[in-house]
């Protein structure tokens, strides 16, 4: 599993940093989404999900192959 | 029943759409002010209406649409968009102007608001909050507004411009005429004024500057290596001081008479003192719920917008409270759950002039509840105080919250 952002739509809310700060973080210079681990194991998924629902951008989500193109 | 508007409606705007609403009317004895909002959704007023109070504007009443607007600026844009209009208003930097040009001041301001930047300013923050806790905490008594709630976002503002502690009620004057006054004389002298501290500020940080955040911005550089336009300068820093204080301290207001009524809110949070990631579920939860800011737009150009028809220069308001309490977005939306899972709202907005000091003021929010809640555990209402007198407007509230708890 593997977890992409649309950085085009991020705005820094950190909402997913918040919620699961071992797979996101933010930068320092815009505020906006790093993912630090994109293919999270699966014991963070529960998490994951949590934190792309609470994105008030919509700006995560969740691909289905390991390559991202879901 | 016929209604008789002052001014009559302008003729793009058809009669079923017509609402007469006054959001700075609170009526006589309603303790929350914002349930002037959530009485139009009990009325069943249409989710996009438009009142002919306050110079006219249309209100959008859907999660969506307000979300929608918050987004597109090519229709709905922040220039200019006081409610009712003030001409001329200064075009705030960058909350004021439209991308790409807004790029330019929020490039420069992000990184000093980011989450990274906040982390960076807890020790502070905690050290002001105890500070003012300290002050009033054995007396077993205060009014939590003018002892607090007011002083804490100003003194944040005083550090952060690296202004000295003795100007506090200096500021804190200039702020509550800003905010609380509707004399046009007044409003305008106190605009006067506080354009005369900020330039004198900025004057100052750019002959000795220093590392807070007025000397960041008055010493930044745009794309050609020169200084940005003084009256540039001037605008955002008047944006920082006008977004950072009504909003933080009315939200503490709300959250602080909820605390004082709610004994197992107080337990949720005092169990969580040293969790802070359930604490701060909880506080997006009191954020959501606590919604106390409306936002303005102001359309770019004829359009229809779901069906109806706006006009160059309507002005649109976007109720926070109405989002954040949509049923089709939230379960049980009335209802205050701190362990909400997902909480998608809308207090800081969304798109590109999403809050930029929302992370600053979330945790000022979280350390407040913290240095307090160690000193202070349980509290009251004062039954021997009035409640306070509530207020409309684009930050809603109320002027006084006496609580009392037992003195040490």
């Amino acid at each position: 599993m593997k977890v992409v952002v649309d950085l085009a739509r991020c705005q820094g809310h950190a909402r997913c940093e918040d919620l699961c700060p071992e797979v996101f973080a933010t930068d320092a210079v815009e505020g906006k989404c790093v993912i630090a681990q994109p293919e999270f194991p699966p014991e963070l998924e529960a998490r994951v999900r949590l934190a792309v629902r609470n994105c008030p951008e919509g700006a995560l989500r969740i691909a289905k192959s390991a390559t991202g193109a879901a | 029943m016929t209604l008789h508007f002052q001014p009559p409606a302008p003729d793009h705007v058809p009669p079923e759409r017509m609402v007469d609403f006054d959001f700075f009317a609170v009526p006589p004895g309603m303790a929350d002010p914002t349930e002037i909002w959530h009485d139009l959704v009990r009325q069943g007023v249409p989710s996009i209406f438009y009142t002919p109070r306050n110079g006219g504007h249309w209100v959008l009443m859907d999660y969506a649409d307000i979300v929608e607007a918050y987004r597109d600026h090519t229709v709905f844009s922040t220039y200019q968009t006081p409610v009712p209009p003030i001409e001329p208003f200064p075009v705030v930097q960058p909350q004021g102007v439209d991308p790409p040009e807004h790029n330019v001041f929020r490039r420069l301001l992000a990184p000093l608001f980011t989450p990274i930047a906040v982390r960076g300013m807890v020790d502070e923050l905690q050290r002001r909050a105890a500070g003012l806790i300290d002050r009033f905490a054995a007396r077993g008594q205060c009014d939590f507004i003018a002892d607090f709630a007011a002083r804490y976002p100003t003194g944040t503002f005083l550090h952060l411009f690296g202004l000295p502690e003795e100007r506090l009620d200096e500021f804190l004057a200039l702020a509550s005429t800003f905010f609380r006054s509707t004399a046009p004389a007044e409003r305008a002298d106190n605009i006067t004024q506080i354009y005369a501290v900020l330039d004198a500020l900025f004057r100052e940080k750019q002959a000795s500057p220093g590392t807070d955040i007025a000397s960041t911005i008055v010493l930044a550089r745009d794309a050609n290596g020169q200084p940005h336009d003084w009256t540039d300068i001037l605008n955002c820093g008047f944006l920082l001081f006008v977004a950072g204080l009504d909003t933080v301290t009315n939200t503490l207001a709300y959250i602080w008479r909820y605390l004082a009524t709610t004994p197992d809110a107080r337990r949720y949070f005092r169990d969580r003192l040293d969790d802070p990631d359930a604490f701060l579920r909880g506080i997006e939860e009191l954020m959501r719920i606590n919604a106390v800011s409306s936002l303005f737009r102001r359309v770019t150009h004829d359009c229809e917008f779901r069906g109806v028809q706006l006009r160059r220069n309507d002005r649109v308001v976007l109720p926070n409270t109405i989002a954040n309490r949509d049923q089709r977005v939230f379960e049980n939306p009335q209802a205050i759950d701190l362990d909400r899972a997902v909480n998608v709202h809308v207090t800081f907005g969304v798109g590109p002039h999403r809050c930029i000091g929302s992370h600053l003021a979330k945790r000022e929010v979280m350390v407040s509840m913290q240095e307090w809640l160690r000193r202070i555990p349980d509290f009251e209402l004062d039954p021997a105080q009035p409640p306070g007198a509530a207020f409309g407007g684009s930050v809603m509230g109320f002027d006084s919250l006496w609580l009392r708890w037992p003195p040490r």
